[in-house]
Formats: structure tokens, C-alpha cells, sequence
């Protein structure tokens, strides 16, 4: 579904990312890690065509570099961060915009009744239906992030790039939110690409991982192999699996571990 | 209270509002003989016979009809522009006079008034064409000296640019004022605005600018929604933003500069409208657009008729009345929004 060959990408002329070669299959989902300043938010730009890039990328086996912008858009959406809200929205219009490419063409871009429809589905998805109406800007951080997932899902991309979605959100709304993309890529046969610095979130959602060292490809391969290496150690420059397995052992030592949340979103 | 309802409400306003525009000054007229003056000329319909023959036919055909709706489509443009500015710019201060047209206007207006240089097939329309015609030019070169020094045209390089214009191009009209020191007079009158002396030549030539503008505008809507999230996510969306941008800036710059063309430069319409229609109406342009050209338009209109009768019969100019109540009144709607009162 998407192909990476070679890809380079960065900024002012300076590469941050060299060399880098990937495939993403149709309900796979990879994740990005690696340290700060390795490259992982670069990689998501240069594969949602926000910088430049040299090097293949290929959606479906056409180059994005052929595609028009609004060819890319409908097949990868962006689940961006939050950032200032300068003019503040309902959640309803909010979501709707995720429909602009579907709207397009029409008389003043206005929204049909599939439009509607639609966006009523993402907001049940990510629970948000029943305060459709309120202002964004009365949102708490982790509600803000889930208005934009129903918003990106609301475009009906087959590939969501996430950089670090999880920043906002507490414990609740961070599994919350693994267990829905999961589940959404399961059975929608599509692919989550998400930059992850919390390694059991990243656990929890990837099939395959890519850690980035310094531009480069350090490992890529199935998650479990990954997290059985000790590449990990090497490149975070601490011993990682120690951490998390100190850590279990805290939590154990009160009796305190459940392996599955109880609720999730929808 | 349901949107629609707030709409009408607001039509009705603005209806009002130059009706009382027309009506009132140095000689009133009620408003049933204005809409029978206008029935008359446009439809042939009968005169009462109370008005047949008066001077009251001339005073709202010629006088105060075009005047008062050559405010409101002066009104309408500025504040339109400034909600386009606002969120192209992603700054609740900004307004076309950000990028440099009032300032470019005023220089061609300087140089014609200065000089006395007369284009001859336009005759009396010179001044304001060559106001258009340096407000834009301006308003270009800013927005394309920001392109080459950054291509991505970033927000706050055409800002700064716009500002760096904007002040050199004042440096310049003031020396010329300072050289010109005959002149003077007409030409600070000229930048504080008046729609005194104004006949139908002016609303025929602005009415369809400012329409086709809007129109055009309003097909933007969406994009404009998209593009205050940041233009990254406007991106990813399927918003072309470089070439989005440099289209509501164009048009942006050519409704200010149409308007002003004509009556000279008037200020913090641009400004308060857009804050006052969004805290009614809620931010989404499909409804900020017509909202903020009715919202501006009775703005102006009242501005106007504040203008020509508080000090009655001589006339204070406009730019100065929209001053006095606007900056104030925007301190009010911004802070108290703020605020949250």
C-alpha cells in the first residue's frame, strides 16, 4: 500500500533522514521510534508531503511526487497535534471539515447529507456525538485530540499518519485511543503510521516497528522482534528493557497490574 | 437563538439602518417616502401626492440614496477583507492595512492630488484608480518580496513584511506631504475618508466589485475554516495553501482597496466587524462572509450619518467617527471576549 525507497528528507537543504526504505501492507500498523531528534516527525512529513523529499514514495504504486495534493489527502490524513485555536468551532463543524475533499466541486462547497452522516459516525467512534455542539475551545486537551481523530477519520483516508498522538491525553484516553486506531485498521483494512515516544503504547498498537538512530534506519521488523533485541538499549542509550520490567515489578510488588483497561471508546 | 433567526435579525437591522440613513439629517424624511422615491425611479410607480414635486425626491435620490448604500458597500467591503485577513493571517489584528494598502492608496492619491496628473478618459475617477491602483501594487510587492524571502509563506513573514512596506511607503507620503505643504489639507482630509459629495457613478462602479469579490470569497469559506487550524493541517486536508493564500490576499487587498479608492482611507471597520459577527455567529465563514458585509455596511452607514450631522451643517470626516467609536468598542468586544464576559 505504501512503499518507501530511499527516501531523504529535511530541511534548508540538510538532510534529517537518509536512505530511508519501508513497506506498510493494507491493516498494518508500524510505529516510528527512536530518540529526540532522530527524524520520526520529519519521516511523517516527508511521507504527508509537507516537505520535500528524495527518494520514492509510493501510495498504491503511484509516486505521491505524480499525484495531486488532494489525491494524496484522500488516501493519507495527518492527525496533527493541538495547537492554538485562534477562531473557535463546534466539534460538529469542526469534524465536518474533514469532508472538504468529499465537498468539493459542489456550489459553495456545501456538505451533503452523506457529508452529514458521516461526520455523525466518526463523532459516535470517538464518543464525542453527545456534545457535538460545544465550542473546541472549552475542550479539555485529551477531548481536542479526539475532535481531530474524528476528524481525520472523517476524510476516509486508507492511512492515518499520527506524530505522537498520545502527548495530550491521561492513561485512560491514551489506550483508549490505541485500542480504536487498532481496531479501526483491523477492520477497515487500513494502516496507522504513528510516531511514539511511550514504548508500551507503541507496543500496544504496531505490527512492525522502524527505530530511526540519527537519520537513519537502526532496525525494522516485526515489534516482537524488535523489543526482544537489545537494539533498543543501543539506541536510547539505557538499558530500556530493564526500566520497563523494574517498573512491572513496582506495580506487581501492590498487586496492582490489570492487563486490559476496562472500557474503551464507543 | 437558532442561527437563521439571528440572520434575519440582522437583515432587518441592516434594512433599518439605511433607511434611518437615508431619512435622517439636515432635512428628515419618513421612511414611507423614501420607499415610494425609490418605487418611483426604479419602477414608475406613483409619487404621494404630499412629496410630488419637493425637494425631498432630490434630496433621497440624489443625495443621500447613493451615499448612504455607497457606505454601506464601502462598510461591507472593509469588513469582509478584514475577516478574510484575520483568518488567512491567523491574527485578530490584522486587515488589508496590515499588508500595506491604505498606505499605497495614499501615496497615489499624494501624487495625483500633488501634482494635479489627470488620466483623461477617467476624468474625475483618476484619484481613486490610481489609489487602486498603488494600494495593490503595494500589497503585491509585499506579499511577493515575503515569497522569495521565504517560500513557503509563512504568516508572520507577511506580516512583518506587510508592516516594512506599509511604514516605508508612509516615510515616502510624508515627505511628499512635507513638500507639499499647499496641499496639505486636501490630502490628510483625503486619508481620514468622507463619502461627502458621492453620486450613483460610484456605487454603479463599486456595486459589482464588491459582489463578484464576495461571491468569490464566500467560495473560500471552507478553506478559510481549514486554514485557521494551521496551514500544515491545511495542507494535509487538501487545501492547495500556497495558492489559497495568495488568492484571498489578492482578493482580500483588492475589496480594501476598491473601497478606499473612493472615499478614502477609513479604519477599524476591518476590525471590529469580523470580532462582533463571530461572537454572534460562531466562527465559521460560510456565515462570517454576508454577516460581516451587513455588520460593516450598518456600521459605516451610522459612522456616516454621525459624520455629516453632529456638527451639522458642516461635516466631520468619517475616518475620524469610525475611530472614535471603534477603538473603544473593539477593546470592549476583543478583551471581553477574552474574558469570557
Amino acid at each position: 500500500m505504501l512503499t518507501l525507497k530511499n527516501v531523504s528528507a529535511g530541511y534548508n537543504g540538510i538532510d534529517v533522514i537518509n536512505n530511508i526504505s519501508l513497506c506498510v501492507k493494507e491493516g498494518e500498523n508500524l510505529c516510528i521510534i527512536g530518540p529526540n531528534g532522530c527524524g520520526k516527525t520529519t519521516l511523517i512529513k516527508a511521507i504527508s508531503g509537507i516537505i520535500p523529499h528524495t527518494g520514492i514514495i509510493k501510495i498504491g504504486g503511484t509516486d505521491i511526487n505524480n499525484m495531486k495534493r488532494e489525491q494524496v489527502a484522500k488516501k493519507i490524513a495527518v492527525m496533527s497535534q493541538i495547537s492554538t485555536i485562534y477562531f473557535s468551532y463546534s466539534i460538529y463543524e469542526t469534524v465536518l471539515l474533514g469532508r472538504y475533499l468529499h465537498m468539493k466541486g459542489r456550489t459553495f462547497k456545501e456538505p451533503s447529507a452523506k457529508d452529514r452522516e458521516y461526520t455523525d459516525k466518526c463523532l459516535k467512534a470517538v464518543g464525542l456525538f453527545n456534545i457535538k455542539h460545544k465550542q473546541i475551545s472549552t475542550l479539555s486537551g485529551g477531548q481536542l485530540q479526539r475532535v481531530y481523530l474524528a476528524r481525520t477519520l472523517a476524510q476516509e483516508p486508507n492511512i492515518i499518519l499520527l506524530d505522537e498522538p498520545t502527548n495530550h491525553l491521561d492513561l485512560k484516553h491514551q489506550t483508549e485511543l490505541i485500542d480504536f486506531l487498532k481496531d479501526w485498521s483491523k477492520y477497515e483494512g487500513h494502516s496507522v503510521i504513528g510516531v511514539m515516544h511511550d514504548l508500551n503504547l507503541a507496543i500496544k498498537l504496531s505490527d512492525n516497528m522502524l527505530v530511526l538512530d540519527n537519520g537513519n534506519i537502526a532496525a525494522y521488523g516485526s515489534t516482537n522482534e524488535i523489543i526482544s533485541s537489545n537494539l533498543l538499549n543501543e539506541v536510547y542509550d539505557m538499558n530500556v528493557t530493564e526500566y520497563m520490567v523494574d517498573s512491572l515489578k513496582h506495580w506487581e510488588s501492590f498487586g496492582l497490574c490489570h492487563p486490559e483497561p476496562k472500557r474503551r471508546i464507543s | 437563538m437558532k442561527i437563521k433567526f439571528k440572520i434575519i435579525l440582522s437583515i432587518i437591522f441592516s434594512i433599518m439602518v439605511v433607511i434611518m440613513g437615508v431619512g435622517l439629517g439636515s432635512v428628515n424624511v419618513p421612511p414611507s417616502h423614501i420607499i415610494s422615491v425609490i418605487l418611483n425611479k426604479i419602477f414608475s410607480a406613483p409619487l404621494p401626492s404630499d412629496i410630488e414635486g419637493t425637494t425631498a425626491i432630490s434630496i433621497i435620490w440624489k443625495l443621500r440614496l447613493p451615499r448612504t448604500l455607497l457606505a454601506f458597500l464601502v462598510g461591507g467591503a472593509v469588513a469582509v477583507s478584514g475577516s478574510v485577513m484575520q483568518s488567512v493571517l491567523k491574527n485578530p489584528l490584522a486587515s488589508s492595512y496590515t499588508l500595506g494598502v491604505s498606505s499605497g492608496a495614499s501615496l497615489g492619491a499624494a501624487i495625483v492630488i500633488v501634482t494635479g496628473f489627470n488620466i483623461p478618459f477617467l476624468g474625475l475617477f483618476t484619484l481613486p484608480v490610481t489609489g487602486l491602483i498603488f494600494g495593490m501594487v503595494t500589497v503585491f510587492a509585499a506579499v511577493k518580496f515575503a515569497a522569495m524571502m521565504d517560500k513557503n509563506l509563512e504568516t508572520n513573514t507577511i506580516i512583518l513584511v506587510g508592516m516594512v512596506f506599509s511604514l516605508f511607503v508612509n516615510a515616502i507620503l510624508t515627505v511628499i506631504m512635507a513638500m507639499a505643504r499647499d496641499h496639505l489639507a486636501q490630502l490628510t482630509y483625503w486619508q481620514m475618508g468622507s463619502f461627502s459629495l458621492k453620486d450613483w457613478s460610484s456605487v454603479i462602479i463599486l456595486f459589482p466589485i464588491v459582489l463578484i469579490g464576495i461571491a468569490v470569497l464566500q467560495n473560500y469559506s471552507k478553506e478559510m475554516d481549514i486554514m485557521t487550524f494551521g496551514e500544515e493541517q491545511a495542507f494535509t486536508m487538501g487545501v492547495d495553501v500556497h495558492k489559497v493564500k495568495w488568492i484571498l490576499l489578492s482578493l482580500s487587498a483588492a475589496l480594501t482597496g476598491s473601497a478606499i479608492a473612493f472615499v478614502g482611507v477609513i479604519g477599524f471597520i476591518d476590525l471590529i466587524a469580523p470580532h462582533v459577527v463571530r461572537k454572534i455567529f460562531g466562527s465559521n465563514h460560510r456565515t462570517v462572509i454576508p454577516m460581516s458585509v451587513f455588520f460593516g455596511g450598518s456600521f459605516m452607514v451610522l459612522c456616516d450619518l454621525i459624520a455629516r450631522t453632529i456638527i451639522s451643517p458642516s461635516e466631520l470626516p468619517v475616518g475620524a467617527i469610525t475611530a472614535l467609536i471603534g477603538a473603544p468598542f473593539f477593546a470592549y468586544v476583543y478583551f471581553s471576549r477574552r474574558k469570557g464576559l
